[in-house]
């Protein structure tokens, strides 16, 4: 996926260091470039975010991944500003958000930006349908227009029948559904995920992905998504950036991340990931040109079994069963190059 | 000579290793005779524990015998006091009479208290042995060096202790005088004078001026003025006690004279407040007010407890209690809800502000550990007697709960559910009304009950500065001894506690 579409969050080399001397170890930091360990061994701060910049386009799903106290949290909470950067800029629709006034910034996170909690953060004194409405009561919207607005979420996240239900009367799952409801009750262009699934157990997981898949396509909400999970991160994600310690190690698309992992850590992480479903033919594949010098000569076509270049490898495996010839790829029906079965043996095991 | 299981222990214990480790053991298979006593503890007491380096047991075993050994020293006071006055058939008698008590006492401890100890040496030593595994500097063994502090320790205490319990004290009146002497120049004997400041009360070692005495006439045109009368020359001197005892007098009766319309408005609002209120319960005809208050409790709380209620208050009416106990009631509702609508505010302060909770914390501390008698002075020395001052210092006593729990409500709130309401955009109120405080009604809901309780409590202590009520007839009863009326009033007061308390539990329960 490009994101050629207007950049809806951009941040800015933003920068968080937590402590009492944060202003102090930002300065150092600057001018000595110093490690994370080194600022909290001098100042006793904590690098939360160092220097991250992203920027995220209009109905994108931008996964952000890493493992805990990698930052992840911390960077997506500056987006609507319960953390404040201690440097650098966020701009939300071309506004910068650390130049909105207390009532302006309200109103941003009521109308703009949904939020979803790991641990739900439901209101246990309130009904399903009071938790959803909530933000839309914080606005002062009228109570017909609320449950109206509530009624259609509780539609959209399949909660028929459990409006008038409290929270702990729910499980785990509809909890989650609830909150995701709730964030999209005010109809933002932003959602916030911050590990939304994660508490959940897989099989649950799994049906909330796909129902949240199916929604953003539907809805075209910018969504910021939060996991530990490499493999929920290439589920969800057309976008994901990688953090470690508080920075961005890389940030690509799904098969990128997989097929050229930017360094040892990032290889680290993608080693175990099937490549089936993130590889595709066009970057397995060997130029016919050079298939031939290496002294083999291409079978006529009508004995091979053909391929699209962007069939991934899961088809190509299915092509192969039964065959001793190698698949070759057509594009617009011109050769354009051959795939082996050692060379999709390779590709899979993801080497090569 | 030991078994590999047993080292350790013979390690930890050195000599006599054979023995512990068998102890030990029995001990950690939890098969040690239930009277099983450690022989050379029983007899060497504390010296065996300096010995085992166990200063835990030192301290018991030092402390028992030296119970015994005061017991046998004042034996031998009273016995020789009984002889020296034997011309005094009275003091005689009572002297033999503290003698044979005490030395029963000192024979019972001695022989009881080594006999514990006995018990308890092995049981304690298995526990420096579970440190010393742990932590290899823990002293274990035995070593005679471990003498030197033990005797420090004796020489210390031990001489003192027998010359005080062989000893007549001096009282307090006797030593004053003798301070006076000493002043005057006369000659004093150094063991008077020892008795005085070793044995006796606290010795008196400040001596002030007599304050200034003040009061505060009217002049000519009516006006208050401040007089100050210089202490008659050549009086004697006060102790500490009395000059700031003098001061604090002196400064309560300034604020009274020059500030005096500050306490009558608060007076005079406590007590409009209470005839509202009063006016309901001490104004209605009986039958009503019972019918009522019976279906409220059933509104509130249920069909058994209104049953609970309706038998509590026919109690009352048949026993001649109504009128107090709805005068006990009103003073009960208004304190509680000054303290409630006060206590609230300040609760939500204390539970969000870092400066709030450094400011009440402290204060609130002091409100709960004065005894609810203290707030009495005050209250009057403000207020004068009555209802108003009573009200006052129910509400001063009762408040700290409602402060401590609304705040303790608010800090429970989980961090992560603010941050929900936060990132949706409520503002400071909003997250006030519609999460904290909601969140925070349990904990609320419990300090009410606590106020209301210990506000009845202290309106019945606030009869003795003429709060009336219940609490005036048990105060009555005891002036006159009227014991079975007391008694009466006293389960009255009861009733009247268990019903409020099972209402307002309920009630706060089903929110």
């Amino acid at each position: 996926m490009t994101a050629a579409q207007k950049d809806v969050v951009v941040c800015k080399n933003v920068w968080k260091i937590f402590g009492d001397r944060a202003d102090e170890a930002m300065a150092a930091v600057r001018a000595e470039n110093l490690s994370k360990a080194e600022v909290l061994d001098r100042f006793g701060c904590v690098v939360g975010v160092r220097d991250v910049s992203i920027s995220v386009g209009e109905g994108e799903i931008f996964c952000i991944m890493g493992l805990s106290g990698s930052g992840k949290s911390t960077l997506v909470r500056h987006i609507n500003r319960l953390i404040e950067p201690t440097s650098g800029d966020i701009l939300i629709n071309g506004t910068n958000v650390g130049d909105l006034g207390p009532e302006a910034l309200r109103e941003m996170r009521a109308d703009k930006i949904g939020m979803v909690f790991q641990n739900m953060s439901l209101l246990p004194h309130r009904t399903v349908r009071d938790n959803i409405a909530f933000s839309l009561e914080l606005r002062n919207v009228d109570a017909f227009t609320r449950t109206q607005l509530a009624d259609k979420v509780i539609d959209l996240v399949s909660l028929q029948g459990y409006g008038d239900r409290y929270p702990a009367q729910l499980s785990g799952g509809m909890q989650q559904r609830v909150g995701l409801a709730r964030a999209m009750a005010a109809d933002p262009d932003i959602l916030l995920m911050d590990e939304p699934f994660s508490a959940l157990d897989p099989l649950i997981r799994r049906g909330l992905q796909d129902e949240f898949l199916e929604l953003s396509r539907t809805m075209k909400k910018t969504t910021l998504f939060i996991t530990h999970d490499l493999d929920e991160a290439i589920r969800m994600g057309n976008r994901i950036a990688i953090m470690k310690d508080g920075e961005i190690v890389q940030i690509g698309t799904p098969e990128e991340i997989v097929t050229e992992p930017a360094d040892q850590y990032v290889s680290d992480f993608v080693a175990g990931i099937s490549k089936l479903k993130l590889v595709f033919a066009h970057t397995v594949m060997q130029p016919v040109a050079a298939y031939e010098t290496a002294g083999k000569t291409v079978p006529p076509v009508a004995d091979c079994p053909t391929a699209n270049p962007e069939d991934d490898l899961d088809t190509l495996v299915g092509l192969v069963v039964d065959q001793s010839n190698p698949i070759v790829i057509q594009d617009a029906g011109q050769t354009v190059g051959v795939v082996t079965k050692d060379a999709l043996l390779h590709a899979i095991k993801g080497e090569g | 000579m030991t078994t590999p299981t047993e080292t350790p222990f013979a390690e930890f214990a050195e000599t006599n290793g054979a023995y512990y480790a068998d102890v030990f053991l029995k001990i950690q298979k939890s098969a040690l005779g239930r009277f099983h006593i450690n022989t050379a503890a029983l007899f060497g007491s504390f010296i065996w524990a300096a010995l085992r380096a166990n200063w835990t047991l030192f301290l018991i075993g030092f402390v028992i015998d030296l119970i015994a050994l005061v017991n046998l020293s004042l034996y031998f006071k009273y016995a020789g006091a009984a002889i020296e006055n034997a011309d005094k058939e009275f003091l005689v008698n009572r002297y033999e009479t503290w003698a044979q008590g005490h030395i029963i006492s000192a024979l019972v401890v001695f022989v009881l208290g080594r006999l514990l100890f006995g018990w308890l040496a092995d049981r304690l030593y298995v526990k420096q042995y579970s440190k010393w595994r742990i932590d290899r500097a823990t002293p274990s063994g035995f070593s005679l060096s471990r003498l030197g502090m033990a005797g420090l320790i004796v020489l210390l205490i031990v001489p003192l202790m027998l010359y005080r319990s062989s000893q007549f004290a001096p009282d307090e009146r006797s030593c004053i005088r003798q301070d006076r002497a000493i002043a005057a120049g006369e000659e004093v004997p150094f063991k008077a004078k020892f008795d005085c400041f070793m044995i006796g009360e606290f010795p008196t070692l400040i001596w002030i001026d007599r304050p200034d005495k003040v009061t505060y006439p009217r002049d000519d045109n009516g006006e208050r003025t401040v007089l100050r009368t210089p202490a008659r020359e050549g009086a004697p001197p006060v102790t500490l006690s009395t000059f700031v005892a003098d001061k604090i007098d002196n400064g309560i009766g300034y604020l009274t004279v020059f500030y005096g319309v500050f306490f009558d408005g608060i007076t005079v609002f406590l007590r409009v407040m209470l005839n509202a209120i009063s006016a309901v319960f001490v104004g209605t005809p009986w039958m009503i007010a019972m019918g009522v208050l019976t279906f409220a409790a059933y509104a509130a709380a249920g069909t058994r407890i209104a049953v609970f209620v309706g038998v509590s208050l026919f109690y009352l009416a048949i026993f001649g209690f109504w009128q107090a106990a709805m005068d006990t009631l009103s003073l009960v509702a208004a304190a509680s809800i000054i303290c409630v609508v006060a206590g609230l505010p300040l609760g939500i302060w204390v539970g969000k502000s870092e400066r709030g909770r450094a400011i009440f914390t402290p204060v609130l501390d002091v409100m709960q550990t004065i005894p609810s008698f203290v707030y009495l002075l005050p209250a009057i020395a403000f207020f004068s007697i009555g209802k108003p001052p009573g009200i006052l210092a129910t509400v001063i006593f009762a408040m700290p709960p409602m402060v401590r729990l609304t705040a303790l409500g608010l800090q429970q709130v989980p961090e992560t559910t603010k941050e929900a309401a936060l990132a949706f955009g409520a503002n400071p109120r909003q997250l006030l009304t519609k999460v904290e405080l909601p969140l925070a009604m349990p904990s609320i809901m419990a300090g009410i009950n606590q106020v209301v309780m210990m506000s009845l409590s202290m309106v019945v202590i606030a009869a003795l500065i003429g709060a009336g009520g219940m609490g005036y007839i048990v105060t009555e009863a005891l002036e006159n001894t009227e014991t079975g009326r007391g008694i009466l009033a006293g389960a009255g007061i009861a009733l009247l506690a268990m019903m409020i308390d099972k209402v307002v539990q309920r009630a706060s329960n089903k929110t």
